[in-house]
């Protein structure tokens, strides 16, 4: 597994503590430290756009990571991650609105209609698998997205829905300090589950399926709860996104959730790196980062203004060249780039790993 | 009358598109997920064609066809070859990153304004009357004659063509096809430019008919449905397919909800996924190609 | 002596730029030669072949080290249709036929070898000659044939490449001793009769010596004995390790057995 902190040169374990302790040497305690520190100052320290810019890359994160996990580790391929960002919104919005639900019943609702849509979109994969389960999850993307859009002219919402922000005694949450906390919480909490996921039995069970499926069964996991399980988790963890997205945005409205959004959430574990948390993160800070990136690169060229009218068609053209580049030249991503200098290191002097049963 | 002619004119949109998605399917096991696109990019050439060929509108037509037969191998070739080896996922994703980078190129080169090709080669547009009481647009009878003319063409192709063979041969076992002296990358561009070729005939009709606008890639992404419900490597399954998602579209939004038409493609797709995912003709495959 | 025909000089190849799979691995065939190349699982035959005749991108491997020369001109890291084109061509060991593809299909579709088209029009004769029953299965989908025949169209559909060098992956494997046996004979009257000569890749010793005039023996990604199919037959621990005749008529224990872990001597 990929660890980015200093590791342990050994295996020191010798209590059950020990065995499930996350940090084990005393560097990766100060590391860690002197990382959190830089997150909590952040807002103190940064404008309010790049606090702005923080907090999108924090929501995305929560996302990337759930999709990580469904579709890097459990190798589940999903292609409607807008979809489940939207119904997530889309509950939110709906309480909201037609009853007044305040937060603490819109979120945990938004998670149990990830739940219940994980099982939707997981029953295909119970028979299906690549390319064949892929489509399917266009698929009911493309349901979900007809159904908000349903919604929203039949109850006359047609530029959408607009919902307050939520209220705790009485105060409403409108500081984006305040906001960047929330969301940094949600988001550590996400990575702490989607970690300790990973080292239990379901994770096992994951990694597994995804190796060789015919194996995973022969050798008495059950699959196919195992994976409407990633599926449910996912969806659950996706949805309450979505409804963080609706309570930071302020506004939810289907236009928002197009199949290109869908693209890159997949683009951000593809650029970061399949099967791997640390890739998450670091494509999901790419990703949300790259239009600002192409604004400012666009301002520094002389004769861009024209091409700064058209700044959409101009951010889709980038991003599929980045997206092109990346998967050409390293389909395994940042962390696969990583892995091949490790490699290189581990393996030095010798270029390759020596000969099997060359033992003189 | 006019509900049956209406079936028939969207399945043969759907159908005149779904070949290209099985075309290189079949021969590659690639989902080339920017086929709408460069669909799409063949009806904007006629633009560009257009005032290169002015007065000239057969020339502009036929220029704007070669180019996206020149499209479709340098497509193969400077990027898709790269992608011979990797896993089919990245392929595929490769060909949405494609879709989306024409999307913006065509919109930065020509605005996202609504077009009109057949203004600008100055042909006209007439609705015809059929016997037995229905209409149908001149462009339209044209794309129903297109679609069976290229069918029948293909079919022949790869069904008693030598290289159609090679082609087949090719997607079955791309090893072995190798190693029998076939050169993949050549297969390969081919079916690329065969495909290109197709939507770009299919983008053309449909620009002529009906105005073209930067969000024709979505009628090609709806086509997609019809090519998997027949199977993606059957030419038949994908006549078949069209049929079936467009005879459910025309009669939903008739009968039901206007609304329905983007979504029902996908909702047959689904029902089709849950009963017999590898499609009506499609050759029972692994399903587990990642 | 002349020049052989295919020369393979030390190689060594690599999976995934990490993992050796043979190293140092040297032999040749001569013009009209039936070489075999022994072995157990795992020990690199299928390997070394596959670097003869081609990998493509998807297998991700290279030959790193050494050299491949076929006729003089160097084979290493072509691509599979371009080592096929000049003559030497691969019948595999698994999915060996187009199997959604009739037999005469099959056989249309190889490309042949440059040469007049009078030469190409008689392959098809030439291979129906030497398997008769192809021509009365003409029809039949490739898939649907039986292991037997399904190896005969496998080497039907490499003889139409028109090549002057077969490479066999395992031939036997899977099919009755007597479908084998005329499998065998086939080879040998190839090889007569249209000069092709031919390396072999067998798990089964014993036929891979009936027909083999040379053969060399691998394990481990490394060839560790070589001679003509006299030495191999009379070597002590070919016999022993791959033949299945243990030497001397005594009974054995089964102790001696288990705890009889020599190593072989292969150079001796």
């Amino acid at each position: 597994m990929f660890r980015p902190l200093p590791r342990a040169s050994g295996y020191f374990r010798i209590d059950y503590a020990d065995d499930l302790a996350l940090i084990q040497t005393r560097g990766e305690r100060v590391s860690l430290m002197v990382f959190a520190l830089v997150l909590v100052a952040v807002p103190f320290i940064a404008s309010p756009f790049l606090l702005d810019l923080a907090c999108q890359v924090l929501l995305a994160s929560i996302g990337a990571l759930s999709l990580m996990l469904l579709t890097g580790y459990a190798g589940q391929i999903s292609l409607g991650h807008a979809g489940l960002i939207a119904a997530g919104a889309f509950t939110t919005g709906i309480l909201a609105r037609e009853i007044s639900a305040p937060f603490w019943i819109t979120l945990p609702a938004s998670a149990l209609t990830g739940v219940v849509l994980g099982l939707i979109f997981g029953l295909p994969s119970l028979r299906l698998r690549g390319l064949y389960l892929a489509v399917s999850t266009l698929a009911l993307h493309f349901i979900v997205i007809y159904l908000g859009g349903e919604y929203e002219t039949k109850r006359g919402f047609s530029t959408g829905i607009m919902v307050d922000k939520p209220t705790i005694g009485g105060v409403a949450l409108n500081d984006g300090r305040i906001w960047y906390f929330i969301l940094l919480a949600f988001a550590v909490g996400t990575l702490l589950i989607c970690i300790n996921l990973l080292r239990s039995r379901s994770g096992r069970a994951w990694r597994a399926i995804h190796a060789k499926e015919t194996v995973a069964e022969a050798l008495g996991i059950g699959v196919a709860g195992y994976k409407l399980l990633a599926f449910v988790i996912s969806s659950a963890m996706t949805c309450v996104a979505g409804s963080l997205f609706a309570y930071y945005r302020g506004f939810v409205s289907i236009e928002a959730f197009d199949l290109f959004l869908s693209i890159q959430y997949v683009a951000m574990i593809i650029i970061g790196g399949m099967g791997s948390l640390l890739g998450a993160l670091l494509g999901a800070a790419f990703v949300t980062v790259f239009p600002y990136a192409i604004e400012a690169l666009l301002k520094l060229l002389p004769n861009a203004q024209s091409l700064a009218a058209e700044i959409f068609a101009v951010n889709y053209s980038a991003f599929g060249v980045v997206m092109i580049l990346f998967l050409v030249l390293e389909p395994l991503g940042l962390v696969g780039i990583w892995r091949r200098v490790q490699n290189y290191f581990l393996l030095w002097p010798f270029k390759q790993k020596p000969l099997a049963g060359a033992r003189k | 009358m006019q509900l049956l002619v209406n079936i028939i004119v969207l399945a043969s949109i759907y159908a005149l598109i779904a070949c290209g998605y099985v075309l290189i399917y079949r021969v590659s096991r690639v989902l080339n997920l920017a086929h709408g696109e460069l669909m799409m990019l063949g009806a904007y050439m006629v633009l560009a064609t257009a005032s290169l060929f002015s007065g000239h509108p057969v020339m502009a037509l036929v220029a704007a066809i070669v180019l996206s037969l020149v499209v479709g191998v340098l497509v193969y070739v400077f990027l898709m070859r790269k992608m011979t080896g990797e896993m089919v996922l990245a392929a595929i994703l490769t060909t949405v990153a494609l879709g989306i980078l024409i999307r913006g190129v065509v919109v930065l080169v020509w605005s996202a304004q609504q077009q009109y090709p057949a203004q600008a080669l100055g042909l006209p547009n007439p609705s015809l009357v059929l016997p037995g009481g229905g209409h149908i647009s001149l462009w339209s009878a044209v794309l129903v004659g297109t679609n069976i003319a290229v069918y029948a063409a293909l079919f022949g192709f790869l069904r008693f063509g030598r290289w159609g063979m090679r082609m087949r041969a090719a997607g079955q076992n791309p090893l072995l096809a190798a190693q029998r002296g076939i050169n993949l990358h050549g297969v390969y561009a081919l079916a690329w430019s065969l495909s290109t070729l197709t939507g770009a005939l299919a983008g053309i009709l449909l620009a002529l008919d009906s105005g073209l606008t930067a969000s024709m890639p979505v009628i090609g992404l709806k086509a997609f449905p019809a090519a998997l419900v027949g199977g993606l490597d059957s030419l038949v399954g994908a006549l078949t397919g069209a049929l079936i998602v467009a005879a459910a579209e025309v009669l939903l939004i008739y009968y039901v909800d206007p609304l329905l038409s983007d979504v029902v493609p996908f909702l047959v797709l689904l029902a089709m996924l849950v009963f017999r995912p590898w499609g009506l003709f499609g050759t029972r495959e692994e399903l587990d190609r990642v | 002596m002349n020049a052989p025909l295919l020369r393979v000089d030390k190689i060594e190849v690599v999976y995934k730029r990490v993992i050796t799979a043979v190293q140092g691995v040297t032999l040749s065939v001569a013009d009209r030669q039936i070489v075999a190349l022994l072995g157990t699982n795992g020990a690199g035959k299928t390997t070394t072949l596959r670097a003869i005749s081609g990998f493509l991108g998807i297998d991700d491997a290279r030959v790193t080290e050494g050299t491949i020369s076929f006729q003089g001109a160097r084979l290493e890291n072509r691509p599979p249709h371009e080592i096929a084109g000049r003559g030497v061509v691969l019948v595999p060991e698994r999915e060996k036929v187009f199997p959604n593809l009739t037999v005469a299909e099959n056989l249309i579709a190889p490309v042949p070898r440059a040469g007049s088209t009078a030469e190409q029009r008689r392959q098809e004769e030439i291979v129906f000659h030497f398997f008769p029953r192809l021509a009365e299965l003409r029809a039949r989908i490739g898939g649907l044939l039986s292991g037997g025949e399904r190896q005969m169209l496998a080497i039907a559909g490499a003889l139409m490449c028109r090549p002057q060098l077969l490479l066999i992956d395992e031939l036997s494997l899977g099919l009755a001793p007597v479908v084998v046996g005329d499998l065998t004979r086939r080879l040998t009257a190839i090889r007569d009769e249209l000069g092709i000569a031919i390396l072999l890749v067998e798990q089964s010793a014993a036929t891979a010596l009936e027909i083999a005039d040379y053969a060399y023996v691998m394990e481990n990604g490394r060839v560790v004995l070589d001679g003509d199919r006299a030495r191999l037959k009379g070597h002590q621990d070919v016999q022993e390790f791959y033949l299945g005749q243990t030497g001397g008529s005594e009974r054995r224990s089964y102790r001696d057995v288990k705890q009889y872990r020599r190593s072989r001597r292969w150079y001796g």
